[in-house]
C-alpha cells in the first residue's frame, strides 16, 4: 500500500513540477515587447505582441470580419500580410486558395504578432468601429422573422451606407458558452445614425437566431461592430431592378428609405418573392413608399400556387416573375438580396434581358 | 474503441453550442471514432460506400434548389424542399471549405418516410463518413437513407 501511495506522490510531484516549467517558460520565451503594424503604408499602430493579429487590431479599434469570433473556423478575417516569416499554420490552409497563398493572405485570428508587421486591409475598415447598444424593441415581423431596433448608447454614432451590414455580438447564453459573431444587414436609413433596425429570420438549430428569438429582451445591452460591405445604391441614373425574399427584405428597405429621404426619382421596381401570404410583411411600409416616390413599384409574388386562394397578385417563382415584368436589361442595374439559389437563378434571367454582370449588385446570405 | 487526440478534438467542436445550437452528436455517448465505424459497417453491409450515398443526398438537394425553397416533386413519388438560410458553416473536423446553412427535406411518398439534412452533412458524410450522432437533429442512419432515396 505504501509503495503504491509512494508512486502516486511520485507521479503528481513530477507533474506538477512540469506544469510550474512550463508556466515559467511560457512566461519568458512568450514574453513579447510591443510591436508596429503599419496598415496599407498609411498608418502605423503599436500592438501588444504575441496576441493573434485579429484581436491585437481589435485592441487598436480596427475589426475585421470575423463570423466565429477568431476560433478558425469561419475563414472570414482574411489580411495580407507583407512581411511575416511565420509560415502557413495547418489552422490556416483549409481557408486558403494557392491564389491567396501567393498573395500573402492570412487568416488574422490565427497569426500572431511576433515583430513589426507590414499589412493591407480594405480601406473602408478603417471606419468600422464598435458599438455599444440596447434593444430599444423587438417587434414579429412574421412567424419566423423578427425586427430588432437597437439605439446607439454613449456619444457614439454609427455612420453607414444604406444596404451596408455589421456583426452583431452574442455573448454567452443558456445554450452555448462562447460569444459568437453573426452578420445582419442594416434594415433602417442611415439618416439616424442613434438607431438601427435588423431583420432576423429564425435558424434552425442556429445559435444567434435562436438568442434572438428566445431570449433578448427589450432594455438588453447588444454589442455591434460594422458597418461592413459593399452592396449599396450606386449613384448612376440607371433604371433600377430589386429583388428580394424573406430578410433579404432588409438591406433593400433601408436603400429605399434613403432614396426617399434624399429625394432620389429613378425608376425602380421591386419584386418581392413569398411562399405565402403569412410569409409577406412590411406591406404597408411599401404601400407608402410607392405614394412617397411615383417611379417606385413594390411587387410581391406567392410561389406556393395554391395556398391563399383570395391572393390578388403575382404567383410563381420570383425568377417567371421578374421575366414577365423585365423587357429589356437595357440602361437597367439590379441589387439582389436572398439565397445563393435565387441570386444565381435571378442572375440569369437578367443577364438574359441584357443586363451586364457588372451591373448586377447582390448580398448572398453568406 | 480507444480514440486518438484528433477525433477527440473533433468531437469537443461537434458538442452543443459550440459551432451550431444543438451540436452533431444528440444523446449519443460514444466515441466519435465507434459512431463512424459502426456507420461504416453498415453502409459496407448495404453494399455501398459513403460517395454513393452523398452523391446521392446532392442529387436531390440539387432538384430541391432549383425550385427556389418551394417544395417539388421529382420521379413521381419524391417530394424535395431545400431552405437555405443566411450564414455558413464550417466542417467540425477543420476541413478545407465552409458550407451553406440550409435544410433539405426528402419525403419518399410511396413508404411516407422522410430525412432532412443540409449542405454540411453532405461533406461530412462524403469525406468522413459521418452520419451524426443519434438524436441529433441532422442524424442520417444509413439504412434510413438507403430506404428513402431508393438508392441500391
Amino acid at each position: 500500500m505504501s509503495i503504491f501511495f509512494s508512486s502516486v506522490l511520485a507521479v503528481t510531484s513530477i507533474s506538477s513540477f512540469l506544469v510550474i516549467l512550463i508556466l515559467v517558460i511560457d512566461l519568458i520565451i512568450n514574453n513579447y515587447p510591443n510591436f508596429d503594424i503599419n496598415i496599407n503604408n498609411k498608418k502605423t499602430i503599436k500592438v501588444e505582441g504575441g496576441k493573434p493579429l485579429l484581436f491585437a487590431l481589435k485592441d487598436k479599434e480596427i475589426f475585421i470580419p470575423s463570423a466565429c469570433g477568431g476560433r478558425g473556423s469561419c475563414g472570414y478575417c482574411k489580411v495580407k500580410v507583407l512581411n511575416t516569416s511565420t509560415p502557413y499554420l495547418p489552422t490556416e490552409l483549409p481557408y486558403l486558395t494557392d491564389e491567396e497563398k501567393k498573395n500573402n493572405i492570412r487568416l488574422s485570428c490565427q497569426i500572431k504578432v511576433k515583430s513589426n508587421l507590414n499589412i493591407e486591409i480594405p480601406e473602408s475598415l478603417f471606419s468600422v468601429h464598435q458599438y455599444e447598444t440596447k434593444v430599444l424593441s423587438l417587434t414579429d415581423l412574421t412567424y419566423d422573422i423578427k425586427q430588432v431596433t437597437l439605439e446607439i448608447e454613449k456619444d457614439q454614432n454609427i455612420d453607414f451606407k444604406s444596404g451596408q451590414y455589421i456583426q452583431f455580438e452574442v455573448p454567452p447564453y443558456k445554450l452555448t458558452s462562447e460569444t459568437v459573431y453573426r452578420a445582419y444587414s442594416i434594415a433602417s436609413a442611415p439618416s439616424d445614425n442613434k438607431k438601427i433596425e435588423l431583420e432576423i429570420r429564425l435558424v434552425p438549430n442556429g445559435i444567434c437566431t435562436t438568442y434572438v428569438h428566445q431570449y433578448l429582451k427589450v432594455g438588453d445591452k447588444v454589442k455591434i461592430n460594422g458597418p461592413y460591405g459593399e452592396f449599396y445604391l450606386r449613384p448612376t441614373d440607371a433604371e433600377i431592378i430589386f429583388i428580394a425574399g424573406g430578410s433579404g427584405m432588409a438591406p433593400i428597405k433601408s436603400i429605399l428609405l434613403d432614396m426617399k429621404e434624399k429625394g432620389i426619382n429613378r425608376k425602380a421596381t421591386y419584386f418581392f418573392g413569398a411562399k405565402t401570404k403569412k410569409d409577406l410583411f412590411l406591406l404597408d411600409l411599401m404601400e407608402d413608399l410607392m405614394k412617397a416616390m411615383p417611379n417606385f413599384k413594390f411587387i410581391p409574388a406567392l410561389s406556393d400556387l395554391n395556398a391563399d386562394p383570395d391572393w390578388q397578385g403575382e404567383r410563381g417563382l420570383i425568377t417567371d416573375v421578374v421575366d414577365k415584368y423585365i423587357l429589356s436589361g437595357e440602361n437597367k442595374e439590379a441589387y439582389l438580396c436572398g439565397s445563393p439559389g435565387m441570386i444565381n437563378a435571378c442572375i440569369g434571367v437578367l443577364t438574359k434581358k441584357g443586363i451586364p454582370n457588372e451591373k448586377i449588385y447582390y448580398d448572398k446570405f453568406a | 474503441m480507444k480514440q486518438d487526440l484528433y477525433y477527440t478534438k473533433v468531437q469537443q467542436r461537434m458538442k452543443k453550442g459550440v459551432l451550431v445550437l444543438d451540436g452533431f452528436l444528440g444523446n449519443d455517448k460514444r466515441n466519435l471514432i465507434d459512431i463512424i465505424n459502426e456507420d461504416n459497417e453498415t453502409v459496407k453491409r448495404l453494399g455501398l460506400t459513403h460517395i454513393i450515398i452523398a452523391e446521392k443526398l446532392d442529387e436531390f438537394r440539387e432538384v430541391g434548389l432549383k425550385a427556389l425553397e418551394e417544395s417539388v416533386i421529382y420521379k413521381d413519388h419524391f417530394e424535395i424542399k431545400a431552405e437555405i438560410f443566411r450564414g455558413k458553416l464550417p466542417c467540425p473536423f477543420g476541413e478545407k471549405g465552409i458550407y451553406q446553412k440550409s435544410e433539405i427535406t426528402v419525403i419518399n411518398k410511396k413508404i411516407n418516410e422522410q430525412i432532412k439534412y443540409s449542405d454540411l452533412s453532405i461533406h461530412l458524410i462524403k469525406e468522413h463518413g459521418f452520419y451524426q450522432g443519434i438524436g441529433s437533429p441532422y442524424r442520417l442512419d444509413p439504412k434510413k437513407v438507403v430506404r428513402v432515396l431508393e438508392i441500391s
